[in-house]
């Protein structure tokens, strides 16, 4: 028994020893880094592949492009600018008046546009950006800062297709390739990326670091914010978290209207779903000022149109469907439904719990003015193989980053089925089609917007979809973070701007 | 023992909730936004879920699924496993080889991970969650049925029963099954509560029931995303599903124990 | 002593040839393109059919299966669909993590049931027996996915004590293994007290009584040591559960490990990942299963020496 107890205590002297080495070594939570709380981590920082949001945004960071866009959503010259040659032709000039050196010491040129370009255009690549840059017929280089563009058809909207970052021609290690590190001339340069959920790049002008961090789980971002493991999160908390984050004097939390899209998408060709009535009883069955006041709260707004009103071709002022069941019921009635014979539709989502949430009080809504819903949810790849298909009735999502009307002829327009265009419901409508044609090859900008305009009018009156709202944005940050803007389209642009008390400038140092 | 004890009742209780859940008028599913996330209070009894639906009433609707899941699935592995490990154990040869790998593949996928990877190929869904659930638990029965009849399938009667020349079906069912009912219900019993565990965990993962229907896993793991402000929502599901766990494995014990004295008892008079 | 090692190795052969047949079946049962995994919400087009060639998704079952094996052997388990990054580098990075909380699990499993084991047998049928199998009772009944919560909630949540979730540094080891090792322990505890109370039934043991050792002496220093073997047994065999229970513990913790990594791969429908997770995890059970058996067979002299299985 003795012989036990002596083990026993060296036993816990030695655990003691190896704990307070380990504790020792443990990254301590002071930090002048800025550390940013992400919901997904990044996946690619190759900007000619990564699609999710995550990747996307940080690449807007490390790499430049050469058209970006004002807060109307209108192109303006980010790397270059541009004229138009002929109703064929672009020609774009490397401005001299941006900095644009690539992460190992080269200067960006015509060069390299060209190459990011081709690579894209290019089948063998497999680049998801193809589809978006397939008018290009070939890309010339002039000199070394300026760039011809030659189109296959005419587009005088075309700059806003040349959004994608760009990458040097030469010095892409062969095997590793830009997946896991950059090579961009962007506001910022990549550091280390030692594992999945972290990752870390640094403001050129001043040293500052951001860290990526990747915490899932919306409680944990919330209490890591809480503890000064992390400085600042964005977006993808439910409000109560944000409500609690609200009521504590260490952190701050700013709101602001978002444009991202979301809607109730239908499927037309399906014989409950071709009657006006019904989409229209639908749309005034939603009651949606409750579900933003309850669930989405702060700053989200109602949306009457695919396009914000802040976009040069938004609608303004218009009055969308008011919640009103009474008038649904009438509605479902006329079209020949009623409690003996119910309308019965399945409506698919995806696994997200805050769609989810948001598709079981729209199910509830419907339920009320007499409408079965059967709620399916699904991981994203079959949810959106289903939707492509057409195997669907209901379906909700948003579009995220939408900046060129050319999305109009993407999804509303009868020759987009998918695969080549997003028109999933297969909608028809030759007035729609019409007004598409007008709007592209309308020369006047006004007019081209008064087109757009119409149409989505149109649009919301013949309902191949119910618009929901424009999401708010937010972000919550402890009181040592300063200077950061959210943009409209919940881009960390802001991060260019950002500043912490603790970090300090470096001096001017001789390196 | 002949007092029912506590476990008992708690069962009794269990079962009898689930089904009534099923016929009374429940709210399972009427969302009241303005409740959002509301505490047990004078109200309703155990407060409201993100959606501002009750928790009473979904936890009874996630007690009704968690039983039929449970008796459904054992009942299918009892069956399925047990005229498979019979069999096998009796006929031998070839068969006997083939069903006894079968058995150690399966074997091979520790615990939860075979049904969690089926459910999740499947896809979700409380019908793919008693398949999964099924596929892998068969393979407990058989070979505790293969290993019981492997030791009475030499006993007088069976042997009798061979040279009076009746079919293998009549032996396995009419004299071996009846010899190793004791050992398998005693695993039955044990298995439903795993299986409640597990159907609840399939749930949490994302992988069983569907909004907007209730199962004590999915509560919790919806609970999970609002423990910083709202943490009744994981602890009562919880609460109720350890309760009816704990019920279960104990009077699994209290069977267990009171079968062997049973048997203890039969061979003493022999 | 040898035969008792081929025939072991052989079968264990045909078993793992077996599981990773049924792995690549299972996966290959799924529903859903995971071209579209790869394209993201607001991807415009998508030049489908060169990534599909590129992933060679195209080919026959059969075709792809020998692809399989033929990649198996070489130690090629395929690229993320997901991340594109090749899925040997992605497990080499995770199993770490992984064995990492099952020592530690392991570890506060046994602190946790040798005492309550060894308690228990000794208070046979008495007051601490029954506390002691009430408490392991109650382990076995809490599941992991709700211990874990209850236990961030109260010593995160409430009294900020550890962290929440995550990888780094001890004192984030210490939530998860809890949860992992408490049902673990609650095993255990109850196959300790069942063992050491057989062994105590031996005549030896009634020698060293009647050569007037203290019972807790016999029990430490004669019966603990004979009833290791069987205990060593069936610690080999509850590394399944660990295995299989790490996969919610991993979730639930965010703890970067091969469990966790599988749930992942499930969720994003990244076949490759999710087939190598399965595979990596079952092979191991099976062989730490080998394993133990043949160690078991080897420190038995009974069975070493007589030769027969």
């Amino acid at each position: 028994m003795k012989a036990l107890a002596k083990h026993l205590t060296r036993l816990n002297y030695g655990l003691l020893i190896i704990a307070s080495l380990y504790l020792a070594a443990c990254d301590s939570p002071v930090s002048d880094a800025v550390r940013f709380g992400l919901a997904s981590a990044p996946i690619s920082l190759d900007p000619r592949f990564a699609t999710d949001a995550a990747s996307s945004r940080i690449n807007r960071l490390l790499y430049q492009r050469l058209v970006d866009f004002d807060e109307q959503f209108r192109p303006i010259p980010a790397l270059a600018e541009w004229r138009q040659l002929t109703p064929f032709s672009f020609r774009f000039q490397l401005r001299d008046s941006v900095q644009r050196l690539f992460e190992n010491g080269k200067k960006l040129s015509a060069v390299d546009v060209k190459a990011t370009y081709d690579f894209i255009l290019d089948k063998k690549n497999a680049s998801p950006h193809r589809g978006s840059v397939a008018n290009i017929d070939h890309i010339q280089v002039v000199d070394e800062n300026t760039i011809d563009f030659r189109l296959k058809k005419p587009d005088p909207l075309f700059p806003a297709h040349l959004v994608i970052g760009i990458v040097p021609a030469m010095g892409i290690d062969k095997e590793q390739g830009l997946n896991n590190r950059s090579m961009g001339s962007g506001a910022f340069r990549f550091v280390a990326w030692p594992s999945n959920d972290h990752l870390i790049i640094e403001r050129r002008r001043d040293k500052l670091r951001i860290e990526f961090i990747h915490v899932q789980d919306a409680t944990v971002r919330v209490l890591k914010l809480l503890r000064g493991e992390i400085d600042i999160l964005q977006n993808d908390l439910p409000r109560e978290l944000v409500h609690y984050l609200e009521r504590q004097n260490a952190i701050q939390v700013k709101h602001r209207a978002g444009s991202n899209f979301s809607y109730l998408g239908f499927n037309m060709k399906d014989p409950a779903l071709t009657d006006i009535r019904v989409r229209q009883a639908i749309a005034h069955a939603i009651d949606r000022h409750s579900l933003i006041r309850y669930l989405l709260g702060g700053k989200t707004q109602v949306a009457n149109a695919l396009l914000s009103p802040e976009h040069w071709a938004g609608i303004t002022h218009t009055s969308g469907y008011v919640f009103n069941p009474s008038l649904a019921r009438r509605l479902l009635f006329e079209a020949g439904y009623s409690d003996k014979k119910p309308l019965v539709l399945e409506y698919k989502t995806t696994n997200d719990p805050f769609r989810i949430r948001i598709a079981t009080i729209i199910q509830q809504q419907l339920g009320e003015v007499g409408i079965k819903v059967k709620l399916l949810s699904f991981d994203w790849a079959t949810f959106y193989g289903d939707i492509k298909a057409g195997r669907f009735q209901l379906y909700t999502l948003s579009w995220v980053g939408i900046k060129s009307p050319d999305i109009f002829r993407y999804v509303f327009h009868s020759e987009s089925l998918p695969p080549q265009g997003a028109n999933r419901g297969q909608y028809a409508n030759e007035e729609v089609d019409q007004l598409i044609d007008k709007a592209e090859s309308a020369i006047d900008p006004q007019r081209r917007a008064a087109y757009y305009r119409q149409l989505q009018q149109l649009l919301l009156q013949d309902l191949p979809f119910v618009p929901l709202w424009y999401e708010e944005h937010f972000y919550a940050a402890n009181r040592e973070i300063s200077g950061y803007q959210m943009a409209l389209d919940g881009n960390y642009d802001g991060l260019k701007a950002i500043m912490k008390t603790s970090h300090q400038q470096p001096a001017n140092q001789i390196e | 023992m002949r007092r029912y004890g506590l476990s008992f009742w708690v069962i009794v209780l269990w079962l009898l909730l689930s089904l009534l859940g099923q016929w009374l008028p429940l709210d399972a599913h009427q969302i009241e936004l303005e409740s959002i996330l509301q505490g047990p209070g004078s109200s309703h009894w155990l407060g409201y879920d993100d959606l501002g639906r009750p928790v009473f009433d979904r936890l009874l609707a996630g007690s009704y699924t968690s039983c039929v899941v449970a008796l459904t699935v054992v009942s299918l592995s009892l069956v399925i496993g047990t005229i498979l490990g019979t069999m096998s154990a009796y006929l031998g040869g070839v068969f006997d080889l083939v069903i006894t790998r079968i058995i150690d593949i399966f074997l091979a996928f520790p615990g939860i991970l075979l049904a969690i990877a089926l459910a999740g190929i499947m896809g979700p869904g409380i019908d793919n969650v008693v398949i999964a659930l099924s596929v892998v638990g068969w393979v407990g029965f058989a070979r505790l049925a293969r290993a019981q009849t492997l030791s009475v399938k030499h006993r007088d009667h069976v042997i009798a029963a061979q040279v009076m020349g009746s079919r293998n079906s009549k032996i396995i069912f009419r004299h071996l099954i009846p010899l190793i009912t004791t050992p398998l219900l005693v695993e039955a019993t044990f298995g439903i509560a795993s299986v409640v565990i597990a159907e609840a965990g399939l749930s949490f993962l994302g992988l069983g029931v569907q909004a907007p229907d209730a199962s004590w896993g999915s509560m919790i793991r919806d609970g999970t995303r609002y423990m910083l402000v709202a943490p009744h929502l994981v602890l009562v599901p919880g609460l109720a599903l350890m309760i009816v766990v704990l019920a279960v494995n104990l009077a699994g014990d209290r069977l267990r124990d009171w079968l062997d004295v049973k048997t203890n008892r039969v061979e003493e008079r022999i | 002593m040898l035969k008792i090692i081929v025939s072991r190795l052989l079968s264990t052969v045909i078993v793992v040839f077996g599981v990773a047949c049924l792995v690549f079946l299972l996966i290959h049962l799924v529903p859903g393109d995971p071209v579209d995994m790869m394209l993201g919400e607001n991807a415009q087009m998508a030049d489908r059919e060169s990534l599909r060639e590129a992933l060679g998704l195209n080919q026959s079952i059969g075709a792809q299966l020998l692809t399989y094996f033929n990649n198996l052997l070489h130690g090629d388990l395929g690229t993320s669909l997901h991340s594109r990054v090749p899925v040997v580098e992605m497990l080499a990075e995770r199993i770490p993590a992984t064995i990492e909380l099952a020592l530690v699990s392991l570890l506060i499993s046994c602190l946790i049931a040798f005492p309550l084991g060894i308690v228990a047998a000794l208070n046979k049928g008495k007051g601490w027996d029954r506390t002691a199998m009430g408490v392991s009772l109650l382990g076995v009944s809490i599941p992991n996915f709700l211990l874990g919560p209850v236990l961030i909630l109260v010593f995160s949540i409430y009294l900020g004590w550890l962290p929440v979730s995550g990888r780094n540094g001890i004192d984030s080891m210490i939530l998860p293994a809890i949860t992992l090792g408490t049902a673990l322990a609650a095993v255990l505890s109850r196959m300790i007290r069942s063992t050491l109370l057989e062994v105590l039934s031996e005549d030896y043991i009634r020698t060293a009584r009647a050569k007037g050792s203290s019972h807790v002496q016999v029990v430490i220093h004669h019966a603990l040591p004979n009833a290791m073997l069987p205990i060593i047994t069936l610690l080999g065999l509850q590394l399944g559960v660990l295995l299989g229970g790490a996969v919610i513990t991993e979730t639930v913790f965010s703890w970067p490990g091969i469990g966790k990594l599988t749930i992942d791969a499930i969720m994003k429908r990244d076949y490759p990942v999710l087939q190598a997770c399965v595979l990596l995890i079952s092979i191991t059970y099976v062989v730490v299963n080998m394993i133990t058996d043949i160690v078991y067979a080897w420190i038995d002299p009974r069975i070493r020496i007589g030769g027969q299985s």
